[in-house]
Protein backbone atom coordinates (compact mmCIF):
# COMPACT_ATOMS: atom_id res chain seq x y z
CA UNK A 1 0.00 0.00 0.00
CA UNK A 2 1.08 3.78 -0.70
CA UNK A 3 0.63 5.89 2.22
CA UNK A 4 1.34 9.52 2.44
CA UNK A 5 -0.08 11.94 4.62
CA UNK A 6 0.02 15.86 4.10
CA UNK A 7 -0.56 18.22 6.35
CA UNK A 8 -1.17 21.94 7.85
CA UNK A 9 0.58 22.67 10.59
CA UNK A 10 -0.21 25.71 10.95
CA UNK A 11 -4.18 24.68 10.87
CA UNK A 12 -3.63 21.35 12.29
CA UNK A 13 -5.07 20.00 9.36
CA UNK A 14 -4.33 16.33 8.11
CA UNK A 15 -4.79 14.89 4.42
CA UNK A 16 -3.72 11.48 2.71
CA UNK A 17 -2.94 9.87 -0.75
CA UNK A 18 -3.05 6.16 -0.61
CA UNK A 19 -3.34 3.89 -3.26
CA UNK A 20 -2.54 -0.01 -4.69
CA UNK A 21 1.22 -0.13 -6.27
CA UNK A 22 -0.27 -3.57 -7.90
CA UNK A 23 -2.73 -1.85 -9.98
CA UNK A 24 -1.76 1.98 -9.42
CA UNK A 25 -4.74 3.45 -8.65
CA UNK A 26 -5.08 6.48 -5.89
CA UNK A 27 -7.23 7.98 -3.52
CA UNK A 28 -6.79 11.67 -1.74
CA UNK A 29 -8.84 12.47 1.42
CA UNK A 30 -9.28 15.66 2.56
CA UNK A 31 -7.53 17.52 0.21
CA UNK A 32 -6.57 21.05 1.82
CA UNK A 33 -6.54 24.32 0.15
CA UNK A 34 -2.85 25.36 1.54
CA UNK A 35 -1.45 22.35 0.25
CA UNK A 36 -2.98 22.87 -3.41
CA UNK A 37 -4.67 20.51 -6.18
CA UNK A 38 -1.59 20.38 -8.09
CA UNK A 39 0.47 18.91 -5.19
CA UNK A 40 -1.66 16.45 -4.83
CA UNK A 41 -1.19 15.36 -8.55
CA UNK A 42 2.39 15.86 -9.01
CA UNK A 43 3.08 13.35 -5.57
CA UNK A 44 0.29 10.65 -7.13
CA UNK A 45 2.44 10.60 -10.35
CA UNK A 46 5.81 10.36 -8.59
CA UNK A 47 4.12 7.33 -6.31
CA UNK A 48 2.96 5.85 -9.94
CA UNK A 49 -1.13 6.19 -9.20
CA UNK A 50 -3.55 7.51 -10.80
CA UNK A 51 -5.75 9.12 -9.05
CA UNK A 52 -9.10 7.45 -8.68
CA UNK A 53 -11.23 9.27 -5.91
CA UNK A 54 -11.31 12.31 -4.41
CA UNK A 55 -13.08 11.72 -1.08
CA UNK A 56 -14.01 14.19 1.53
CA UNK A 57 -14.90 13.03 5.16
CA UNK A 58 -17.30 15.69 5.69
CA UNK A 59 -17.83 19.44 4.77
CA UNK A 60 -15.01 20.87 6.46
CA UNK A 61 -15.96 24.22 8.64
CA UNK A 62 -12.62 25.20 9.63
CA UNK A 63 -10.13 25.23 6.14
CA UNK A 64 -10.96 25.72 2.95
CA UNK A 65 -11.00 22.52 0.74
CA UNK A 66 -9.00 21.38 -2.32
CA UNK A 67 -11.06 18.55 -2.74
CA UNK A 68 -13.58 20.02 -5.60
CA UNK A 69 -10.56 21.52 -7.56
CA UNK A 70 -8.81 18.49 -7.36
CA UNK A 71 -11.78 16.94 -8.60
CA UNK A 72 -12.31 18.89 -11.52
CA UNK A 73 -8.60 18.94 -13.05
CA UNK A 74 -9.11 15.39 -12.53
CA UNK A 75 -12.51 14.92 -14.38
CA UNK A 76 -13.75 13.63 -11.55
CA UNK A 77 -16.84 13.80 -8.65
CA UNK A 78 -15.93 14.34 -5.38
CA UNK A 79 -17.16 11.00 -3.23
CA UNK A 80 -19.04 12.51 -0.31
CA UNK A 81 -21.91 11.67 1.91
CA UNK A 82 -25.48 11.26 0.37
CA UNK A 83 -26.22 13.70 3.40
CA UNK A 84 -24.24 16.56 1.72
CA UNK A 85 -25.89 18.59 -0.80
CA UNK A 86 -22.94 20.22 -3.36
CA UNK A 87 -22.88 22.17 -5.70
CA UNK A 88 -20.39 20.61 -7.34
CA UNK A 89 -20.24 17.10 -9.08
CA UNK A 90 -20.34 14.21 -6.06
CA UNK A 91 -20.40 10.53 -6.15
CA UNK A 92 -22.56 10.22 -3.34
CA UNK A 93 -22.09 7.21 -0.79
CA UNK A 94 -24.04 5.61 1.78
CA UNK A 95 -23.07 3.11 5.09
CA UNK A 96 -21.55 0.33 3.89
CA UNK A 97 -20.23 1.50 0.51
CA UNK A 98 -16.83 0.00 -0.57
CA UNK A 99 -14.18 1.60 -3.02
CA UNK A 100 -12.51 -0.78 -4.57
CA UNK A 101 -8.72 0.17 -5.51
CA UNK A 102 -7.27 -3.18 -6.45
CA UNK A 103 -6.15 -4.98 -3.90
CA UNK A 104 -7.47 -1.77 -1.92
CA UNK A 105 -10.78 -2.26 0.11
CA UNK A 106 -11.83 1.29 1.33
CA UNK A 107 -14.96 0.72 3.67
CA UNK A 108 -17.21 3.51 4.03
CA UNK A 109 -19.27 3.91 7.80
CA UNK A 110 -21.55 6.61 8.14
CA UNK A 111 -20.57 8.48 11.37
CA UNK A 112 -22.53 11.63 12.40
CA UNK A 113 -21.93 13.72 14.82
CA UNK A 114 -19.10 16.48 13.95
CA UNK A 115 -21.67 17.09 11.26
CA UNK A 116 -24.80 15.19 9.91
CA UNK A 117 -22.54 14.15 6.58
CA UNK A 118 -19.50 13.03 8.30
CA UNK A 119 -17.95 9.50 7.01
CA UNK A 120 -15.13 7.42 8.55
CA UNK A 121 -13.13 5.46 5.60
CA UNK A 122 -11.84 2.22 6.53
CA UNK A 123 -8.91 0.51 4.59
CA UNK A 124 -7.72 -3.06 3.95
CA UNK A 125 -5.03 -4.29 2.58
CA UNK A 126 -6.14 -7.96 0.64
CA UNK A 127 -2.41 -8.66 -0.37
CA UNK A 128 -1.81 -8.33 3.59
CA UNK A 129 -5.25 -9.54 5.16
CA UNK A 130 -8.60 -9.14 5.22
CA UNK A 131 -8.30 -7.43 8.63
CA UNK A 132 -8.62 -3.23 8.50
CA UNK A 133 -5.00 -1.96 8.82
CA UNK A 134 -6.13 2.02 9.35
CA UNK A 135 -9.30 4.28 9.55
CA UNK A 136 -9.64 7.35 8.58
CA UNK A 137 -11.71 9.34 11.26
CA UNK A 138 -12.38 12.70 9.68
CA UNK A 139 -13.72 14.92 12.50
CA UNK A 140 -15.34 11.72 14.44
CA UNK A 141 -13.10 10.36 16.49
CA UNK A 142 -9.59 11.81 16.80
CA UNK A 143 -6.01 11.39 19.24
CA UNK A 144 -7.29 11.48 22.64
CA UNK A 145 -10.47 13.50 21.72
CA UNK A 146 -13.72 13.66 19.24
CA UNK A 147 -14.86 16.03 17.17
CA UNK A 148 -17.15 19.28 17.87
CA UNK A 149 -20.71 18.95 17.05
CA UNK A 150 -21.72 22.79 17.05
CA UNK A 151 -20.57 24.01 14.05
CA UNK A 152 -23.79 23.39 12.00
CA UNK A 153 -26.38 24.09 13.81
CA UNK A 154 -26.78 27.05 16.39
CA UNK A 155 -29.51 25.44 17.75
CA UNK A 156 -29.18 24.14 21.45
CA UNK A 157 -31.24 20.82 21.35
CA UNK A 158 -29.50 20.21 17.55
CA UNK A 159 -26.21 20.53 18.76
CA UNK A 160 -26.70 18.10 21.79
CA UNK A 161 -28.27 15.89 19.57
CA UNK A 162 -25.40 15.90 17.62
CA UNK A 163 -23.27 15.29 20.12
CA UNK A 164 -25.31 12.27 21.17
CA UNK A 165 -24.54 11.48 17.37
CA UNK A 166 -21.02 11.47 17.92
CA UNK A 167 -21.02 9.36 21.24
CA UNK A 168 -22.79 6.65 19.02
CA UNK A 169 -20.04 7.11 16.44
CA UNK A 170 -17.72 6.97 17.87
CA UNK A 171 -18.01 3.61 19.90
CA UNK A 172 -18.90 2.29 16.61
CA UNK A 173 -15.82 2.48 15.87
CA UNK A 174 -14.42 1.30 19.01
CA UNK A 175 -16.11 -2.27 17.01
CA UNK A 176 -12.65 -1.84 15.08
CA UNK A 177 -9.73 -4.33 16.35
CA UNK A 178 -7.47 -2.63 18.72
CA UNK A 179 -4.34 -2.81 16.33
CA UNK A 180 -6.88 -0.57 13.56
CA UNK A 181 -4.30 1.93 13.22
CA UNK A 182 -6.05 6.09 13.67
CA UNK A 183 -5.61 8.95 11.13
CA UNK A 184 -8.18 11.58 12.06
CA UNK A 185 -8.28 15.14 9.75
CA UNK A 186 -7.30 16.97 12.70
CA UNK A 187 -4.09 17.02 15.62
CA UNK A 188 -3.16 19.59 17.49
CA UNK A 189 -4.61 22.98 18.34
CA UNK A 190 -7.32 22.45 15.73
CA UNK A 191 -10.50 24.17 17.14
CA UNK A 192 -12.53 21.15 15.22
CA UNK A 193 -11.81 19.26 18.57
CA UNK A 194 -11.97 19.74 22.68
CA UNK A 195 -9.49 20.55 24.93
CA UNK A 196 -8.14 16.65 25.25
CA UNK A 197 -6.72 16.63 21.40
CA UNK A 198 -3.33 15.38 21.17
CA UNK A 199 -0.46 17.48 19.03
CA UNK A 200 0.30 13.74 17.42
CA UNK A 201 -1.28 13.60 14.21
CA UNK A 202 -1.87 9.38 14.56
CA UNK A 203 -2.69 6.33 16.99
CA UNK A 204 -4.43 3.42 17.21
CA UNK A 205 -7.98 2.46 18.08
CA UNK A 206 -6.12 0.54 21.12
CA UNK A 207 -4.26 2.83 22.20
CA UNK A 208 -7.38 5.53 22.54
CA UNK A 209 -9.58 2.45 24.05
CA UNK A 210 -7.39 2.65 26.90
CA UNK A 211 -6.69 6.23 26.75
CA UNK A 212 -9.13 8.50 25.67
CA UNK A 213 -10.90 10.20 28.26
CA UNK A 214 -14.55 10.48 25.88
CA UNK A 215 -13.91 6.92 25.35
CA UNK A 216 -13.99 6.21 29.33
CA UNK A 217 -17.70 7.83 29.36
CA UNK A 218 -20.46 5.35 29.10
CA UNK A 219 -23.20 7.29 29.13
CA UNK A 220 -24.37 9.60 26.02
CA UNK A 221 -26.07 12.61 28.36
CA UNK A 222 -22.89 13.03 30.24
CA UNK A 223 -20.37 12.51 27.39
CA UNK A 224 -22.78 15.46 25.71
CA UNK A 225 -22.13 17.37 28.30
CA UNK A 226 -18.46 17.01 28.96
CA UNK A 227 -18.28 18.03 25.23
CA UNK A 228 -20.23 21.05 25.36
CA UNK A 229 -18.39 21.96 28.39
CA UNK A 230 -15.14 22.07 26.89
CA UNK A 231 -15.65 23.89 24.19
CA UNK A 232 -12.94 26.01 22.59
CA UNK A 233 -14.11 29.35 20.27
CA UNK A 234 -15.34 28.14 17.21
CA UNK A 235 -13.15 28.42 14.45
CA UNK A 236 -13.75 32.04 12.48
CA UNK A 237 -16.64 31.78 9.73
CA UNK A 238 -17.09 28.28 10.02
CA UNK A 239 -20.95 28.82 8.39
CA UNK A 240 -19.36 30.69 5.60
CA UNK A 241 -16.31 27.87 5.23
CA UNK A 242 -19.38 25.61 4.90
CA UNK A 243 -20.79 26.71 1.99
CA UNK A 244 -17.04 27.84 0.42
CA UNK A 245 -16.57 23.84 0.68
CA UNK A 246 -20.06 23.15 -0.74
CA UNK A 247 -19.39 25.06 -3.71
CA UNK A 248 -20.95 28.01 -3.31
CA UNK A 249 -19.62 30.11 -5.33
CA UNK A 250 -21.08 33.50 -3.81
CA UNK A 251 -18.43 34.29 -1.47
CA UNK A 252 -14.70 33.89 -2.56
CA UNK A 253 -12.69 35.96 -0.47
CA UNK A 254 -9.73 34.55 -0.63
CA UNK A 255 -8.41 31.64 1.55
CA UNK A 256 -5.52 33.20 2.62
CA UNK A 257 -7.35 35.89 4.75
CA UNK A 258 -8.98 33.33 6.43
CA UNK A 259 -5.74 31.32 7.47
CA UNK A 260 -4.64 34.31 8.40
CA UNK A 261 -7.69 35.23 10.57
CA UNK A 262 -7.32 31.27 12.36
CA UNK A 263 -4.27 32.51 13.44
CA UNK A 264 -4.69 34.89 14.46
CA UNK A 265 -7.61 33.69 16.80
CA UNK A 266 -5.60 30.71 17.81
CA UNK A 267 -2.95 33.21 19.24
CA UNK A 268 -4.86 35.12 20.84
CA UNK A 269 -6.92 32.22 22.55
CA UNK A 270 -3.29 30.98 23.60
CA UNK A 271 -2.09 34.32 24.80
CA UNK A 272 -5.12 34.15 27.40
CA UNK A 273 -4.45 30.96 28.31
CA UNK A 274 -7.23 29.13 27.23
CA UNK A 275 -5.27 26.03 25.20
CA UNK A 276 -2.46 25.69 27.79
CA UNK A 277 -4.06 23.09 29.23
CA UNK A 278 -1.24 20.35 29.43
CA UNK B 1 -6.20 17.59 -35.28
CA UNK B 2 -6.36 14.68 -36.66
CA UNK B 3 -3.81 16.09 -39.12
CA UNK B 4 -1.60 17.19 -36.66
CA UNK B 5 -1.56 13.94 -34.69
CA UNK B 6 -0.79 11.83 -38.17
CA UNK B 7 2.14 14.02 -38.87
CA UNK B 8 3.35 13.56 -34.98
CA UNK B 9 3.16 9.66 -35.43
CA UNK B 10 5.00 10.43 -39.28
CA UNK B 11 7.48 12.34 -37.66
CA UNK B 12 8.16 10.01 -34.25
CA UNK B 13 8.44 6.83 -36.90
CA UNK B 14 11.00 8.62 -39.13
CA UNK B 15 12.89 9.82 -35.62
CA UNK B 16 12.72 13.45 -36.09
CA UNK B 17 10.52 13.78 -33.02
CA UNK B 18 9.85 12.02 -29.73
CA UNK B 19 6.71 10.93 -28.31
CA UNK B 20 6.96 11.14 -24.43
CA UNK B 21 4.72 9.21 -22.51
CA UNK B 22 4.86 11.17 -19.01
CA UNK B 23 2.62 9.08 -17.37
CA UNK B 24 3.17 6.34 -14.59
CA UNK B 25 4.62 2.95 -15.87
CA UNK B 26 1.65 1.24 -15.21
CA UNK B 27 -0.70 4.01 -17.39
CA UNK B 28 2.09 3.26 -19.95
CA UNK B 29 1.44 -0.67 -20.15
CA UNK B 30 -2.17 0.00 -19.78
CA UNK B 31 -2.46 1.36 -23.15
CA UNK B 32 -0.03 3.49 -25.19
CA UNK B 33 0.89 5.33 -28.08
CA UNK B 34 2.59 2.90 -30.55
CA UNK B 35 6.21 4.18 -30.95
CA UNK B 36 5.96 6.27 -27.54
CA UNK B 37 8.86 6.48 -24.72
CA UNK B 38 7.25 5.76 -21.21
CA UNK B 39 9.16 8.60 -18.79
CA UNK B 40 7.15 9.38 -16.04
CA UNK B 41 7.55 12.15 -15.27
CA UNK B 42 8.66 13.23 -11.66
CA UNK B 43 9.99 16.86 -9.86
CA UNK B 44 13.33 15.86 -9.33
CA UNK B 45 15.64 15.58 -11.77
CA UNK B 46 13.53 14.47 -14.67
CA UNK B 47 13.86 17.21 -17.25
CA UNK B 48 18.10 17.40 -17.51
CA UNK B 49 17.57 13.65 -17.67
CA UNK B 50 15.15 13.14 -20.61
CA UNK B 51 16.96 16.10 -22.48
CA UNK B 52 20.38 14.01 -21.88
CA UNK B 53 18.21 11.07 -23.77
CA UNK B 54 16.96 12.91 -26.43
CA UNK B 55 20.75 14.63 -26.78
CA UNK B 56 22.39 11.31 -27.00
CA UNK B 57 19.54 10.26 -30.21
CA UNK B 58 20.09 14.06 -31.83
CA UNK B 59 16.17 14.33 -30.91
CA UNK B 60 15.12 18.07 -30.31
CA UNK B 61 11.71 18.38 -30.59
CA UNK B 62 8.64 16.20 -28.66
CA UNK B 63 5.37 15.64 -27.89
CA UNK B 64 4.02 14.79 -24.42
CA UNK B 65 1.47 12.37 -23.37
CA UNK B 66 0.12 13.18 -20.51
CA UNK B 67 -3.13 12.17 -18.53
CA UNK B 68 -4.17 15.56 -16.92
CA UNK B 69 -2.90 19.17 -17.80
CA UNK B 70 -0.76 19.51 -13.97
CA UNK B 71 1.64 16.86 -14.85
CA UNK B 72 1.50 17.55 -18.90
CA UNK B 73 2.28 21.38 -18.22
CA UNK B 74 5.10 20.84 -15.39
CA UNK B 75 6.54 17.73 -17.99
CA UNK B 76 6.66 20.55 -21.17
CA UNK B 77 7.96 23.47 -18.33
CA UNK B 78 10.93 20.98 -17.20
CA UNK B 79 11.71 20.09 -21.10
CA UNK B 80 11.67 23.87 -22.33
CA UNK B 81 14.01 24.49 -19.23
CA UNK B 82 16.50 22.39 -20.77
CA UNK B 83 16.27 23.94 -24.39
CA UNK B 84 13.94 21.06 -25.86
CA UNK B 85 11.02 21.82 -27.88
CA UNK B 86 7.94 20.54 -26.97
CA UNK B 87 5.81 20.86 -30.60
CA UNK B 88 2.46 19.39 -28.63
CA UNK B 89 0.92 18.33 -25.72
CA UNK B 90 -1.92 15.68 -25.25
CA UNK B 91 -2.72 16.22 -21.65
CA UNK B 92 -6.58 13.91 -21.05
CA UNK B 93 -5.75 10.53 -21.25
CA UNK B 94 -5.43 7.82 -23.66
CA UNK B 95 -9.12 8.42 -24.51
CA UNK B 96 -8.63 11.89 -25.84
CA UNK B 97 -5.79 10.78 -27.61
CA UNK B 98 -8.19 8.80 -29.54
CA UNK B 99 -9.97 11.72 -30.29
CA UNK B 100 -7.31 13.74 -31.50
CA UNK B 101 -6.32 10.76 -34.12
CA UNK B 102 -3.75 9.11 -31.94
CA UNK B 103 -3.75 4.83 -32.08
CA UNK B 104 -3.29 3.06 -28.87
CA UNK B 105 -2.44 -0.29 -28.26
CA UNK B 106 -2.88 -2.76 -25.65
CA UNK B 107 -2.36 -6.50 -24.59
CA UNK B 108 -5.24 -8.27 -23.02
CA UNK B 109 -5.21 -9.38 -19.70
CA UNK B 110 -6.76 -11.18 -17.12
CA UNK B 111 -6.37 -11.22 -13.43
CA UNK B 112 -5.61 -13.64 -11.22
CA UNK B 113 -8.10 -15.20 -10.19
CA UNK B 114 -9.31 -15.54 -13.70
CA UNK B 115 -5.89 -17.22 -14.49
CA UNK B 116 -6.77 -19.93 -11.34
CA UNK B 117 -9.94 -20.79 -12.74
CA UNK B 118 -8.57 -21.12 -16.32
CA UNK B 119 -5.29 -22.65 -15.58
CA UNK B 120 -6.03 -25.90 -17.45
CA UNK B 121 -5.96 -23.71 -21.13
CA UNK B 122 -3.34 -21.57 -20.47
CA UNK B 123 0.88 -21.61 -20.18
CA UNK B 124 2.04 -19.85 -17.80
CA UNK B 125 5.41 -17.97 -18.30
CA UNK B 126 7.00 -16.08 -15.07
CA UNK B 127 9.45 -13.98 -16.00
CA UNK B 128 10.98 -12.86 -12.58
CA UNK B 129 14.70 -13.02 -11.74
CA UNK B 130 15.28 -16.37 -9.96
CA UNK B 131 15.63 -14.93 -6.84
CA UNK B 132 11.89 -13.55 -6.30
CA UNK B 133 10.33 -18.11 -7.21
CA UNK B 134 11.65 -18.60 -3.38
CA UNK B 135 8.11 -16.74 -2.78
CA UNK B 136 6.15 -19.09 -5.00
CA UNK B 137 5.64 -19.60 -8.24
CA UNK B 138 2.19 -20.45 -10.26
CA UNK B 139 2.13 -24.60 -10.51
CA UNK B 140 3.59 -25.64 -13.84
CA UNK B 141 4.93 -22.08 -14.65
CA UNK B 142 7.51 -21.53 -17.26
CA UNK B 143 10.62 -19.61 -15.59
CA UNK B 144 11.95 -17.53 -17.85
CA UNK B 145 13.64 -14.56 -16.49
CA UNK B 146 12.90 -10.89 -18.31
CA UNK B 147 16.34 -10.40 -19.66
CA UNK B 148 16.27 -14.19 -20.95
CA UNK B 149 13.27 -13.62 -23.31
CA UNK B 150 14.17 -12.96 -26.39
CA UNK B 151 16.85 -15.22 -26.40
CA UNK B 152 14.98 -17.61 -25.45
CA UNK B 153 11.07 -17.59 -27.65
CA UNK B 154 12.57 -20.93 -29.64
CA UNK B 155 11.78 -22.92 -26.92
CA UNK B 156 7.84 -21.10 -26.69
CA UNK B 157 4.64 -22.62 -29.27
CA UNK B 158 3.15 -20.79 -31.44
CA UNK B 159 0.36 -22.91 -31.23
CA UNK B 160 -0.07 -22.37 -27.31
CA UNK B 161 -2.35 -19.56 -24.73
CA UNK B 162 0.32 -17.97 -22.93
CA UNK B 163 -0.52 -16.11 -19.68
CA UNK B 164 2.69 -13.56 -18.11
CA UNK B 165 3.13 -13.22 -15.28
CA UNK B 166 5.59 -11.34 -12.60
CA UNK B 167 5.32 -9.79 -9.70
CA UNK B 168 3.14 -6.92 -9.86
CA UNK B 169 2.12 -7.23 -13.26
CA UNK B 170 4.47 -4.25 -14.77
CA UNK B 171 7.58 -6.45 -16.24
CA UNK B 172 4.97 -8.94 -17.72
CA UNK B 173 3.29 -6.09 -19.08
CA UNK B 174 6.48 -4.79 -21.09
CA UNK B 175 7.07 -8.90 -21.65
CA UNK B 176 3.69 -9.68 -22.90
CA UNK B 177 3.62 -7.06 -25.52
CA UNK B 178 7.18 -8.26 -26.91
CA UNK B 179 5.69 -11.72 -27.05
CA UNK B 180 2.57 -10.39 -29.28
CA UNK B 181 4.82 -8.27 -31.29
CA UNK B 182 6.35 -11.36 -32.16
CA UNK B 183 2.87 -13.59 -33.00
CA UNK B 184 2.30 -15.53 -29.92
CA UNK B 185 -1.14 -15.58 -28.39
CA UNK B 186 -0.84 -14.03 -24.87
CA UNK B 187 -2.52 -11.96 -21.95
CA UNK B 188 -0.51 -10.65 -18.72
CA UNK B 189 -1.89 -11.10 -15.64
CA UNK B 190 -2.55 -8.17 -13.86
CA UNK B 191 -1.50 -7.48 -10.65
CA UNK B 192 1.17 -10.71 -10.88
CA UNK B 193 2.40 -12.92 -7.86
CA UNK B 194 1.00 -10.05 -5.37
CA UNK B 195 -2.79 -10.90 -6.49
CA UNK B 196 -2.15 -14.67 -6.96
CA UNK B 197 -0.82 -14.94 -3.63
CA UNK B 198 -3.68 -12.33 -1.88
CA UNK B 199 -5.91 -15.00 -3.70
CA UNK B 200 -4.65 -17.75 -1.60
CA UNK B 201 -4.21 -19.48 -4.60
CA UNK B 202 -1.61 -22.78 -4.84
CA UNK B 203 1.66 -22.06 -5.17
CA UNK B 204 4.78 -24.55 -6.04
CA UNK B 205 8.17 -23.57 -4.50
CA UNK B 206 11.25 -24.46 -7.25
CA UNK B 207 14.48 -26.11 -6.00
CA UNK B 208 17.44 -24.38 -6.56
Amino acid sequence: MIWQPFRDPVLGCSSFLLGDEVTGVGLVVDALGSVGPDAYILAAQEAGLAIGFVVETHVHADHASAAAGLADALGLPVTLSHKAEASFPMNPVQDGAEIALGSLVVTVWETPGHTPDSVSLIVRDKTRSDDPWLVMTGDSLFVGDVGRPDLVDAEPELIRRAAQDQYESVHRLMTLPDFTELHPAHYGSSPCGGLFMSKKPESTIGYERRTNRMLAIDDPDEFAALQLNLLKPPPPDAARLRKLNLGDPADDAPVTAKRTAAVTDTLSWNSRGVLEDD
Amino acid sequence: MTDSAQELLEQSRQGTLALIDVRTTQAHTNGHVPGSVSAPFSRDGWGPAVADWLRSRSVTRVGILADNPVVGRAAGEALQAEQVTVHAVFDRGPSSWQEAGLPIVSVPSLTADELARQLDTRTVIDVREPYELRSGIVPGALTIPMGQLVRRTSELDRTARYAVICATGNRSQSAASYLADQGFQVENVRGGMALWLAGRHPVDYPKS
